[in-house]
């Protein structure tokens, strides 16, 4: 079967700045893939690059979704890589604060189904039931993520938590085969990490979809992926299991740290 | 007394003994090349002379008001909880459904009889050509500027179109009329906004791209590049006399036979329901998906295109609905006052536009209707019965601090929208 993600000797450059150098790497299909590294090892970028928001000068991104065409993703518009099936979160929340959350996730919803001026303008018997679908669909999501409560409330309202499912509802309204987060750990407390754990992992094995994770919180990280790739000054250093990244003596100089530092970390 | 006297409010009156000074020079007498400073000894404080502060009592006025003002801000602000009770209490009858109803009936009642009760001609003929066109122009504008959250500084350049397209329709040009025949003045209405909406994906397509400041000097220019050729372009458009007779709107269907004339009461029914119509057609507009695309659009452009929206799709469908609106008001301007001149589409007009729309609340289609009805009643009072001492060119001054004080007590506009007071809401607490 082929891979879902692949990324071939990606380099961007910034100017002078090199943020990705040869970056190669794949996803397989239906895969819980984590991406690490210290700040400014280009994970971001990477994001960036996969969405569609970074065009890299040189190497290639293709993206092989279930039944749409391959699509190689560099040159292409960030809202035509999410029509093609690729949903992502932020590091720092972007929601539309001026619409409620049940809107927030309604807008992902329908984003995909045309314009439709004189429908919406004339309300015929067509745009009310895409209407009803759409809010079905928001409504499932909203349940799935557990902010079905919390429907009505202004986006601007809910902690960081909610925001974080929030975006995640919001990406998966627009029925992705992979989901790219970004630090969704970001800025939550212990028991809010825990809930954020399980629903990946519900995302993941309810609905199908292939997830691509950027985390610091190396317990989330280790008990999440599947396998991981570490990103250091913009070069893959390592990949492989969280068992084999855990013992990767190149790793430990430039992430993790020895036992000890890690502790002192967390303390 | 004594409590009185301390530092703040000594402040204050200080800083409203300025502002007065302030109004009484913008608003005294002008000076003149041999005096400069005439306009400014007719208006201030002689400071040599104490007597002078009651000879020259122009600031004085403005002082008095100042004071009566500041006086009614402190008393809402101290019986808060009384405000506060009375705002809560009509806000909650405002929610009920029935009361909505029938206020909105009542409106609508109103806006037909007012014909009726107005018969003073001047204000018939500003009902039509000052107030609803304005009308016309605010709802276009707020698509752009409120819904999809663009700064369109060159909105008369649709209105322009509308305008000509009109006069191009029904003969008035120096051009060949279009399709061969002078077409009934009816006719030329979707001709007219169809070419002010492709005029509008025109300037667009390629503009759209900028954000904020670069865009409204786009907009800017292209307001003014159609001026420009209106002006200049004597073989196409007539030149800065403007064009020749454009017909009045004419019904011939069989034994109907009616003609608009220049009595503007039937204009002004024609014109009503096409504002109904427009209101409608952009509030269903503002509550689909259309609408909320623009509103994602207008809250994180980034985020809107991760979850699979075209923002410059969206934007070009903002500019071409909005033209839409201003076409049709050129069609009824051109059609009531019989020709189409340059001179009608400045900067001015533009900027006057967007006036209306940031009072009555971007974003809220009640809010600009609202507005634009306020500020140009107000603004057509002070033509019609000048009070002493006003002259015609201090109207912004008026209407600017009508809008500075809007900025400061209701920031979203008088009746805000409720998406748009949400960012306010939001920005005010400092969340992003």
């Amino acid at each position: 079967m082929e891979n879902l993600f692949e990324v071939k000797d990606v380099s961007l450059r910034f100017g002078g700045v090199v943020s990705l150098s040869n970056v190669s790497m794949f996803q397989k299909r239906g895969e819980i893939l984590a991406v690490i590294g210290p700040n400014g090892a280009g994970k971001t970028s990477l994001f960036n690059s996969l969405t569609g928001v970074y065009q890299p000068q040189e190497g290639t991104i293709l993206f092989n979704p279930k039944d749409k065409p391959q699509l190689s993703i560099i040159g292409k518009k960030p809202f035509t890589v999410s029509d093609s099936g690729i949903a992502r979160t932020f590091q720092a929340s972007r929601m539309f604060n001026a619409l409620t959350t049940f809107e927030n996730v309604k807008i992902g919803a329908e984003s995909h189904k045309g314009i439709g001026v004189l429908g919406a303008m004339f309300r015929g018997p067509a745009t009310r039931r895409d209407e009803h679908t759409s809010d079905e669909h928001t409504w499932s999501l909203l349940e799935f993520v557990g902010l079905k409560d919390r429907a009505n409330v202004i986006a601007s309202a809910l902690s960081y938590g909610e925001r974080r499912r929030l975006e995640i509802a919001r990406g998966l309204a627009t029925n992705p085969e992979v989901l790219l987060l970004d630090e969704p750990a970001a800025g939550t407390n212990p028991s809010e990490k825990n809930d954020l754990a399980i629903l990946i992992r519900k995302v993941r094995d309810e609905m199908g979809v292939s997830i691509l994770l950027i985390e610091h919180d190396m317990k989330l990280v280790m008990s999440l992926a599947e396998r991981l790739y570490v990103l250091n000054f913009g070069s893959v250093i390592a990949e492989g299991t969280p068992e084999q990244i855990r013992s990767n003596q190149n790793v430990i100089d430039a992430y993790l740290g020895t036992a000890s530092e890690e502790e002192t970390d967390n303390a | 007394m004594k409590t009185l006297l301390t530092k703040k409010t000594l402040k204050f009156v200080g800083a409203l003994f300025i502002l007065s000074e302030l109004a009484a020079i913008m608003t005294g007498p002008p000076g003149n090349p041999t005096h400069q400073f005439d306009g400014f000894k007719g208006s201030l404080t002689d400071p040599t002379s104490l007597l002078g502060l009651f000879t020259t009592s122009r600031w004085i006025v403005f002082f008095v008001y100042g004071i009566l003002a500041s006086l009614i801000v402190y008393l809402v602000r101290t019986k808060q909880n009384v405000v506060g009770k009375v705002l809560e209490a009509q806000r909650s009858v405002s929610a009920n459904k029935t009361f909505r109803i029938i206020f909105f009936s009542a409106l609508v009642i109103l806006v037909v009889l007012l014909p009726t009760l107005i018969k003073d001609a001047f204000w018939q003929n500003a009902m039509v050509s000052q107030i609803a066109v304005f009308v016309l122009l605010a709802l276009g504008l707020n698509v752009v500027t409120g819904f999809a959250g663009l700064l369109d500084l060159g909105f008369v350049a649709f209105y322009a179109v509308g305008a000509y397209a009109t006069a191009w329709c029904t003969g008035a040009l120096p051009l060949p009329a279009l399709f061969g025949i002078h077409l009934n003045t009816f006719y030329a209405i979707p001709i007219a906004i169809a070419l002010a909406m492709i005029s509008g994906i025109i300037l667009g397509i390629p503009t759209l791209r900028l954000r904020g400041d670069y865009l409204a000097i786009v907009t800017l220019g292209f307001g003014e590049i159609i001026t420009v050729f209106a002006n200049n372009l004597n073989g196409v458009t007539g030149g800065a006399m403007g064009t020749g007779q454009v017909p009045h709107f004419a019904i011939h269907v069989g034994p109907v036979n009616y003609v608009w004339g220049i009595p503007p009461v039937p204009y002004y029914y024609l014109t009503i329901v096409f504002v109904g119509i427009f209101m409608i057609a952009f509030s269903l507009l503002e509550h689909s998906r259309v609408g909320r695309a623009w509103t994602a659009i207008r809250e994180d452009e980034v985020a809107a295109e991760s979850v699979g929206i075209n923002p410059l799709k969206y934007k070009v469908l903002a500019f071409a609905i909005g033209a839409a609106s201003a076409g049709f008001a050129g069609v009824m301007t051109a059609a009531q006052s019989n020709y189409v001149t340059p001179a009608t589409f400045t900067l001015g007009l533009s900027i006057n536009v967007l006036v209306l729309v940031i009072f009555g609340g971007m974003g809220s289609i009640t809010g600009v209707v609202f507005g634009a009805v306020v500020i140009q009643t107000i603004t057509m009072y002070l033509i019609h019965n000048p009070p002493a001492g006003y002259q015609p060119q201090d109207l912004y001054i008026y209407i600017g601090a009508l809008l500075v004080i809007m900025m400061i007590f209701r920031p979203a506009g008088m009746i805000p929208s409720r998406r748009r007071s949400r960012t306010h809401a939001s920005a005010a607490s400092g969340q992003e």
